[in-house]
């Protein structure tokens, strides 16, 4: 770069290498990084399917003692633990990878070194926070670890300061990962393409990003302080000392609500996308399912107390937060409504990424419904803490987040990888989940309402819980043979290999009109954008006339970005892409995230090895920092 | 062709929506079950079951207009060639945008009126206009339920009593985790939450017998912190009280419960109080709690003491260990031998001394430990006259096991750990060597008729009580029997 005068001592070579494991190490690229994310969390996903099965087995009959109350305690912590933080989110990572720059129009996001260091992060967090299986410690206190039955008086060894430790440091990553995409997102949009003609997608990326850099934070004020408590005997949550549990669940669901939005706008960024392309038509009201996305992750901050009706907060803190949480429907159900609109009078091609997000609409709306119950102080007061609630929330992460994830695969696997996915497979593979799905979690309401606890080992045999509890198991099942499928998909894609071409679906929005896979610069010609859904309406320009109605609407906004002309500008500094500017690749942020890896086991086993993550650390930073992005050629 | 190959697959669509609507329909019918939530036995847990029912029917009105429409789209606008021409592209529509805006806030309002009510009338304390409230304090321990009747001096523990149409209020605690009270079939769940004292107050209108159970996850035996309310008639009640209140008739000399009772002083009763009957024992329960727990909480590893439930009439209960069996001399046999082959994590197990050992099973005979249960199981209102006295003695015989259990077991165990006062393993050897010149005999007599004449290190004068009230032929007793511990 000719801008860079000065050379800077180096503590690294530079990768060279495209293939094998240093050139995964080494990458920067969006969509290598995207990879990562989607598989690492993938095999988290089949981790947490097996601790959920182990469950259903043990709940499958009256008395069982297949399971211990030790272990079991331990499979629901991680499971809920695991589903959450090392699945949807970093699922919903992997699509907002992939797919942001190519959604925008750009080569890149904005920091793809702070982007590799977020994935390096997360890596290690996960390990960190699952290392207890391999000691026998594994975390116990549940997801939400509270206090102080996750303080060291009740809850000794080292499982819940693996788990403090490891959310502590998995946050690092979603904040990085936040606030990259939210500049990505606000600066590097293709030239013309104004905030309300960007994808519904990364609209709830936006917001989904800055909900991680505003709640993240504040699950870290409740993380360090538990961590100290553990490790150094602080008394922030310890009431034997004076400390306030009330205080932890304020903390902890005050970013726990904005994580639910979190987990779910992805989701439903997804299925706005797949519902239009295979209804044909444009989503229903764009402008009102943005602004109802923008009111949810707004609203989202002013509904934490629900979780907390029965803490004993009193009838007007329980008022207030039940007047917000039923606010809070009426931007979901514009949503829902929206979605039925597009499929009104559409061109509706029943494929296995459309029947996932129908089917998302179907789900969630039940998930929706049990939410308003209990919204309700007085019912809830009978539903928190039972099965009703495990089922409420399962329709919403399963039914909601997690289905759309399946969308998003089976929607832009193609784009991802160049090769189809086999239909029948995914057909089945969509019936065998929502049967098993809807047989697992549908009687878990029922037995909500007829008394039953969650986080119990083990049930009595005259409480009339069997019957539904044996449905819930073998849909348990019906559902991990879907999830089989979906592995045996994969791999038949993998072998196959039936060539896609760039745009399968008659795609709308800008990452179909590159090939597919994209190249490593995404776009040949950064595209100039004119419309909301530009590349459809480029290829049937016949219909511009019935989204558009005035002359005014087409007229190009005045926020129209620069960020693309910036990477024009400096284009011709690199002749060895065609005058295409990308970031060379660099060892830094894994070093960094190694050294950051260190301080988490020095809080796990001895204060001295925090010490010896210091200089690895600093390396990280400061090759990192005297790096140039680019090498001058 | 394609219609027949499509259809299938809307129709699955449909059934499985179906699916959840006709379990839950057919499970609705379950009301009798124990836990319940339909099945009500109050006016708390049917305005609860009521409004659900209210949101319900709304939400299933919502359901099937919006999966009708989902599905009927589906199908109705589903491709049925690929030379289909393309739909209308239309942005969308303003009026209906506002039409699903505000039929949304109008329901939720509708379910707001009686949220409200319900909110004011059930949480904003208990009701002045429904007769005399019964106040009763539940405390949450890991994983037992104490109930006291700071009105009435009763303390119990698992099963709670309490009299039909009357309202009760109660004050919820916790000593260590965070529980959660729940009587389903009388009214929703609050949480015990240490240092955050709650209030609740319910009111059943049938007289029976309910399940109640800990909501919050508390640790290990979670599954197993189960309760029972028996709601009684008034008459009921207050002889329920009444009982409470009166001594049960000591065992016949020489019987298994004799002996029971015995090795019940011996090995249980640091923790255990089985006769908190008289004036007085209310408040020296809640101390002898607390001291058990201060014990507990200042050597969680090696602690010989635990906080315990109070076994006072043990014999009247109809469960065993919180709720979870039914109590019989088998069942009771089974878990003085080895608790956790009934409730894993039970803290008894981890620290009474007679579980320390290779098995972690009682370090008792199988025909010592059928007395325990015998005697435990004797434990009914006596014959005797309520309000006895602390077993003074008028003279003859005094037996000075029931004299210690009544009356020391509380503060001081048999063995070496701290409750209030000290361990006195081994009192009998150093009694005669802890102040120059007093015997054993005579040192032992100081210490009862004048405690804070010399305390041990480390202990707080001024809390033991002054026991010449016993009378001369008990202290005699207590100081033999005291100098039996080696």
């Amino acid at each position: 770069m000719t801008t860079n005068a000065l050379t800077f001592p180096r503590f690294f070579p530079r990768p060279q290498s495209e293939t094998g494991i240093w050139g995964w190490i080494g990458t920067v690229d969006h969509k290598r990084i995207g990879t990562l994310y989607g598989i690492t969390s993938f095999l988290w996903f089949l981790i947490a399917g097996v601790e959920a099965l182990l469950i259903r087995v043990q709940l499958a009959s009256a008395e069982n003692t297949f399971i211990g109350p030790e272990f079991y305690n331990q499979l629901f912590t991680m499971h809920g633990t695991t589903m959450v933080f090392l699945v949807i989110m970093p699922l919903s990572a992997a699509f907002f990878n992939w797919l942001i720059p190519l959604q925008i129009g750009a080569r890149d996001v904005a920091f793809p070194r702070l982007n590799a260091l977020s994935y390096w992060v997360f890596l290690f967090g996960s390990l960190i926070m699952n290392a207890g299986w391999l000691t026998g410690d594994a975390p116990n206190g549940g997801w939400f670890g509270y206090a102080p039955n996750s303080g060291v008086t009740f809850n000794p060894g080292l499982g819940m300061t693996y788990w403090v430790v490891g959310l502590n440091i998995l946050g690092v990553a979603s904040i990085a990962a936040g606030l990259n995409f939210i500049v990505t997102i606000m600066n590097m949009r293709a030239p013309g393409m104004s905030m309300f003609k960007m994808p519904v997608f990364t609209w709830m990326t936006l917001i989904t990003s800055v909900l991680l850099v505003l709640a993240m934070p504040i699950l870290a004020v409740a993380g360090i302080q538990l961590q100290t408590d553990r490790v150094y005997g602080t008394h922030f949550f310890n009431s034997l000392a004076g400390g306030d549990p009330v205080m932890w669940q304020h903390i902890f669901w005050l970013f726990g609500h904005p994580e639910v939005y979190i987990l779910i706008l992805p989701a439903m960024g997804i299925v706005s996308e797949v519902l239009p392309t295979f209804s044909r038509k444009p989503l229903f009201g764009y402008p009102f399912v943005v602004f109802a996305g923008i009111v949810i992750g707004f609203m989202g901050w002013f509904v934490w107390s629900h979780h907390m009706f029965t803490v004993g907060l009193g009838p007007a803190a329980n008022t207030a937060f039940a007047m917000s949480t039923m606010l809070i429907a009426v931007p979901t159900g514009v949503k829902i409504f929206n979605w039925i609109g597009t499929l009104w009078r559409g061109n509706i091609q029943l494929n296995t990424a459309m029947l996932f997000s129908i089917s998302f609409i179907a789900m969630f709306t039940i998930g929706g419904l049990s939410g308003v119950m209990h919204a309700s102080p007085p019912t809830d007061s009978q539903q928190q803490d039972t099965y009703f609630v495990v089922a409420h929330f399962h329709y919403v992460l399963v039914g909601g987040a997690l289905l759309g994830i399946f969308s998003g695969i089976y929607f832009w696997w193609p784009k991802f990888t160049g090769w189809f996915l086999n239909e029948k497979l995914g057909i089945a593979n969509w019936a065998l989940m929502m049967i098993g799905f809807n047989l697992q979690f549908g009687p878990q309401h029922w037995l909500g309402m007829d008394g039953m606890p969650r986080r119990i080992y083990t049930y009595a045999e005259n409480m009339g819980w069997e019957g539904s509890n044996l449905a819930a198991s073998i849909g348990g099942f019906i559902l991990g043979f879907g999830i089989l499928l979906f592995i045996i998909n994969m791999i038949y894609s993998r072998m196959n290999k039936k060539i896609a071409p760039a745009d399968p679906w008659d795609g709308r929005t800008l990452e179909w009109s590159t090939s597919s896979p994209p190249p490593v610069h995404d776009f040949d010609e950064v595209p100039q954008v004119k419309y909301r859904d530009d590349f459809w309406f480029k290829k049937h320009p016949e219909t511009i006339s019935e989204y558009y109605h005035n002359e005014h609407d087409l007229v190009v906004e005045e926020d129209a970005p620069v960020g693309a002309d910036d990477a024009e500008e400096h284009g011709d500094d690199h002749g060895g892409h065609g005058g295409i500017h990308l970031p060379d690749k660099s060892y830094y942020p894994f070093i960094l995230g190694v050294g950051i890896a260190i301080f988490g086991i020095g809080f796990l086993t001895n204060t001295y090895v925090i010490a010896a993550g210091v200089p690895i650390f600093i390396w990280g930073m400061l090759g990192w920092s005297m790096e140039p992005v680019n090498d001058p050629t | 062709m394609h219609r027949v190959s499509k259809l299938p697959v809307s129709l699955r669509t449909a059934l499985l929506l179906i699916v959840p609507v006709a379990v839950g329909l057919l499970a609705a019918c379950t009301p009798d079950n124990n836990q319940s939530t339909f099945g009500t036995a109050g006016p708390v847990a049917s305005d609860q079951a009521d409004l659900f029912i209210f949101i319900f029917w709304i939400a299933v009105v919502v359901f099937i207009l919006v999966e009708g429409a989902v599905i009927y789209a589906s199908i109705r606008y589903r491709r049925r060639s690929k030379s289909d021409k393309l739909p209308y592209q239309t942005h969308g529509n303003d009026k209906l945008e506002i039409t699903w805006t505000i039929i949304p806030v109008l329901i939720l309002i509708a379910i707001a009126i009686p949220t409200l009510t319900d909110i004011w009338e059930q949480q904003n304390g208990a009701p002045t206009d429904r007769g005399e409230v019964l106040s009763v304090e539940a405390i949450g321990h890991q994983w037992w339920f104490e109930f006291r009747y700071p009105d009435h001096e009763v303390i119990t523990a698992n099963e709670l009593h309490i009299p039909v149409n009357r309202p009760v209020g109660f004050k919820l605690e916790s000593q260590d985790v965070i529980h959660s009270f729940w009587v389903p079939k009388i009214a929703g769940k609050v949480d015990m939450v240490p240092l955050n004292d709650n209030y609740l107050w319910m009111m059943a209108d049938e007289v029976g017998e309910y399940y109640g159970q800990c909501a919050e996850f508390c640790g290990i035996a979670h599954a197993h912190m189960r309760f029972r309310v028996i709601v009684h008639t008034e008459e009921d009640f207050n002889a329920w009280v009444a009982g409470m209140h009166t001594a049960s008739d000591p065992p016949a000399a020489g019987s298994a419960e004799a002996s029971g009772k015995t090795l019940f002083a011996g090995n249980c009763s640091s923790c255990h109080t089985t006769n908190s009957t008289a004036p007085g024992s209310y408040a020296q329960e809640i101390s002898s709690q607390q001291a058990r727990w201060n014990g507990w909480v200042s050597d969680i590893e090696n602690s010989g003491i635990v906080s315990a439930p109070n076994l006072t009439h043990f014999g009247t209960r109809s469960t065993l260990a919180s709720g979870i069996k039914d109590l019989n001399q088998e069942s009771l046999v089974e878990w003085i031998t080895d608790p956790s082959s009934i409730k894993i994590g039970t803290r008894m197990q981890d620290h009474a001394a007679i579980y320390k050992t290779a098995d972690g099973k009682a370090k008792l005979t199988d025909d010592e430990i059928s007395d325990i249960a015998k005697y435990l199981l004797s434990l009914k209102p006596g014959s005797g006259t309520t309000d006895q006295t602390m077993g003074a003695s008028t003279g003859g015989d005094v037996d000075a096991v029931e004299l210690f259990t009544t009356n020391c077991a509380a503060c001081h165990s048999t063995g070496d750990d701290k409750i209030v006062g000290p361990g006195l393993a081994g009192i009998g050897d150093q009694a005669g060597n802890r102040v120059d010149g007093l015997s054993a005999d005579e040192y032992l007599e100081q210490s009862l008729r004048e405690p804070d004449a010399y305390i041990v290190d480390g202990f707080t004068p001024g809390l033991m009580p002054n026991w010449e009230k016993l009378g001369d032929d008990s202290i005699d007793a207590l100081v033999t029997y005291l100098k039996t511990m080696k």
